[in-house]
């Protein structure tokens, strides 16, 4: 017999949920996306973003790395501080794996190692309010 | 007809077999299986995952650099239908295919030896630090007879090879 839905459902940690982050509906930006982000035009416009009053704090605290909303600058700065936030700037630092890549690996092309880049965390201005 | 490359695995994906998703950006992923489609929306990545080619050739597992894998590659042209031409690239195909699986068992060969070489100093290395386990330390002419049975051990580890 298999488990009861009814029993052992007081864990609301990621580990019990993490196959709903994995649907298409609930997708996040991928390292490449980012990357496409990181390009100095697109950046500035992320950064610069318009209000908008349907998104987390208005959508003026954008972490561009990470691809998050945070509510307030001291919000940001903390999660400039998080160890997630270092993890993807490790992850970043990687040129990212595109199918041209996986083409060369199957054998259309010699194998061109892949490259690493210089990635910081974002500067923010203080703004006076 | 075109057989595409899994994005995950770079095996081959025949039409009407595996699956495509479509991200908002319209990139394309074609993936060759569930397991590559599964580990793809873990977001893993390939070159880090011990299975694909990706991470066999990122980690010198296999042959990388060679003339025999520019020959195929991605031409966007169509190519007028031609019955000679046909049979001679039909032809082609196979030779580069032998001469490019030759190569690559070579250099697999090739990479291999270096750990029968580390075994064999390490067997040699385990008998002389060991032979007191199968003959006393200090017996009568022990020393001599040590060496002698050492160097007929290691010749029997030789012979074996």
């Amino acid at each position: 017999m298999g488990k009861s839905k009814q029993v052992g459902n007081h864990n609301n940690g990621k580990k019990k949920n993490i196959a709903k982050t994995w649907k298409t509906k609930r997708r996040t930006k991928d390292l490449d996306q980012i990357h496409a982000d990181m390009i100095p035009t697109n950046a500035a416009k992320l950064l610069k973003q318009d209000v908008d009053y349907d998104v987390t704090g208005c959508g003026q605290h954008y972490c561009l790395h990470c691809a998050r909303y945070f509510v307030d600058l001291k919000t940001l700065k903390e999660h400039f501080k998080s160890k997630p936030h270092k993890k993807r700037l490790k992850q970043l630092r990687e040129e990212p794996y595109t199918q041209a890549e996986a083409e060369r690996a199957a054998g259309m092309g010699s194998y061109i190692p892949p490259k690493t880049l210089e990635v910081h965390t974002q500067q923010v201005e203080e703004d006076m309010d | 007809m075109r057989i595409e490359k899994c994005y995950f695995c770079s095996a081959p994906v025949y039409p009407g077999h595996g699956m495509m998703f479509v991200r908002n950006d319209c990139k394309v992923f074609r993936f060759c299986r569930s397991k590559c489609h599964k580990n793809f929306k873990k977001k893993r990545n390939p070159r880090k995952t011990r299975w694909t080619k990706a991470f066999r050739k990122s980690a010198g597992k296999e042959l990388t650099v060679d003339n025999s894998l520019e020959f195929e590659k991605r031409r966007n042209t169509p190519v007028k239908y031609n019955r000679e031409l046909w049979s001679k690239t039909v032809e082609a195909m196979r030779k580069v295919e032998s001469i490019k699986h030759k190569r690559q068992a070579r250099f697999i060969m090739n990479r291999l030896k270096k750990g029968k070489e580390l075994e064999k100093a390490a067997d040699i290395s385990e008998v002389k630090k060991n032979i007191h386990l199968i003959k006393a330390p200090h017996a009568g002419q022990a020393k001599q007879l040590e060496d002698k049975m050492v160097q007929k051990l290691a010749e029997d580890v030789e012979m074996d090879e």
